[in-house]
């Protein structure tokens, strides 16, 4: 019979492999978290660093599924004042997807790449090709992707004045062959439903 | 000179002044008295590797985009002294920007671009027609084609390579002379879908930033003929009899416009 001591040793040796593979796997990067990790803190700050922040709630905006207008759901971020990170903040709700049985108007497995606000009020916001790859195509979704984007900046941050949305970091022409894309787009909230 | 001369003609020059800046530029069309055969374009939407949104049974759109605007084409020429373009006359891949320059290079007298929708919804039904939406950027470019197309007031007041610039630009937002028109051809079209036999769900006109509108230098749609995102509309689109009455109902729906503004 192996000892106590040998068979910790034999544990302790596995678990800290296990550890490394995941490390390794995930690149080492901490910001880069999969869409559906719903406990997830908004990115660029820590858990600790965003616990401590005071919150303000934001009105992020969804697919309504009864017709094409978009919803606003009320979501908590941490009220960091740095627009970058309450915009990225933002956009991971978005990416989190309804919690109030709405459509999510992002095609699943987007992912945010960069977010960036420029001074002149222009946020350049990057996803990830599944933006396009996974679209459904078609000129509602289009437009219910694009404005739910544009809408819940805008809406939510007052040096947000339009947004250009980006591709695997570049611009695109349209999403998939409607709507306008390679230039700042303005919101839209003639598309907000009303009640 | 009296006062009262003074003051007429004060109130003269704002009158001219007023309707300068308040008149959308002027439309070039009356110039030819009308005696060319003027161009209808039909954009049959997507096409090639594009392959547009996908029914549940596995239509594509670049196919019934292709089948309706074929059957228009062939109504219009029946029936109307016009000559047809389409952007595409098979499955290829067009850029958008080529699409736009076919009505352009045709000076064409209409622009219709033909689409089926798709939704996140599974539910989403009927019909919709859209002209280009400025936003106000575009609002500039506006105020800059209205004084490209009215005068040359340009010339020689920039230099030539920003004048490049400014054409291209210029040549971006050529639909922003033609909107009121536009709007017009969208509520005419739309109107017909609306009428039996058809009856699909009237979801109204619209504006929307659609890349394939803005280069276009004459009154443009594109029309949303239903979702094939919706199984229920999916067979409907693939029915020739379905394809037809779509093909008459556009037909109408530019008759009617062409009525309202004789080319």
């Amino acid at each position: 019979m192996p000892r106590p001591k040998t068979v910790l040793l034999a544990v302790l040796t596995v678990l800290l492999a296990v550890l490394a593979f995941r490390f390794i796997r995930s690149g080492g990067r901490e910001d880069i978290r999969p869409a559906e990790d719903v406990g997830a803190p908004a990115s660029g700050l820590s858990e600790a660093e965003a616990r401590n922040l005071p919150r303000r709630t934001v009105t992020v905006f969804f697919a309504r599924e009864n017709d094409d207008r978009l919803v606003g759901e009320k979501r908590e971020i941490p009220a960091d004042g740095v627009p970058d990170r309450e915009a990225r903040a933002i956009l991971d709700e978005l990416l989190r997807g309804s919690l109030e049985g709405n459509l999510s108007p992002l095609p699943p497995g987007t992912k945010l790449e960069q977010v960036f606000v420029a001074k002149n009020g222009t946020a350049y916001v990057d996803f990830s090709r599944d933006l396009v790859a996974r679209h459904p195509s078609g000129t509602s979704a289009e437009t219910a992707t694009i404005f739910a984007v544009v809408n819940s900046l805008t809406a939510n941050l007052a040096s947000v004045k339009n947004v250009l949305i980006l591709v695997d970091g570049e611009e695109r022409e349209t999403l998939s062959g409607h709507l306008r894309l390679n230039r700042p787009l303005l919101p839209n909230m003639g598309l907000i439903a009303k009640n | 000179m009296s006062r009262s001369q003074h003051s007429r003609v004060a109130a003269a020059g704002a009158a001219v002044l007023a309707a300068l800046v308040l008149l959308p530029a002027p439309v070039p069309a009356a110039a030819d008295g009308g005696q060319k055969t003027r161009t209808i374009v039909i954009d049959p939407g997507h096409g090639g590797l594009d392959v547009g949104a996908k029914g549940k049974f596995g239509s594509l759109e670049k196919d019934i985009t292709l089948a309706v605007a074929l059957r228009l084409k062939g109504l219009i020429e029946q029936n109307l002294a016009y000559r047809v373009v389409l952007t595409r006359e098979k499955d290829l891949d067009v850029s958008l920007e080529n699409r736009s320059a076919v009505a352009n290079n045709n000076d064409a007298g209409l622009f219709l671009s033909i689409h089926t929708n798709g939704s996140f919804r599974k539910n989403a039904q009927g019909a919709e027609t859209f002209f280009l939406s400025l936003n106000a950027s575009d609002e500039e470019t506006r105020k800059l084609a209205y004084l490209e197309n009215s005068s040359a007031a340009l010339e020689g007041r920039i230099s030539a390579e920003a004048k490049d610039d400014v054409t291209m630009i210029l040549w971006d937002m050529a639909q922003a002379a033609h909107i009121r028109q536009s709007a017009r051809l969208a509520e005419e079209i739309q109107k017909e879908l609306n009428q039996p036999p058809l009856g699909i769900e009237n979801r109204g006109i619209k504006q929307a930033p659609f890349k394939v509108l803005t280069g276009v230098a004459c009154p443009a749609v594109l029309v949303e003929m239903a979702f094939i995102s919706s199984p229920e509309e999916e067979q409907k689109l693939i029915k020739d009899e379905f394809q037809n009455q779509i093909a008459q109902a556009l037909f109408r729906g530019i008759v009617r416009y062409l009525r309202l503004f004789p080319q």
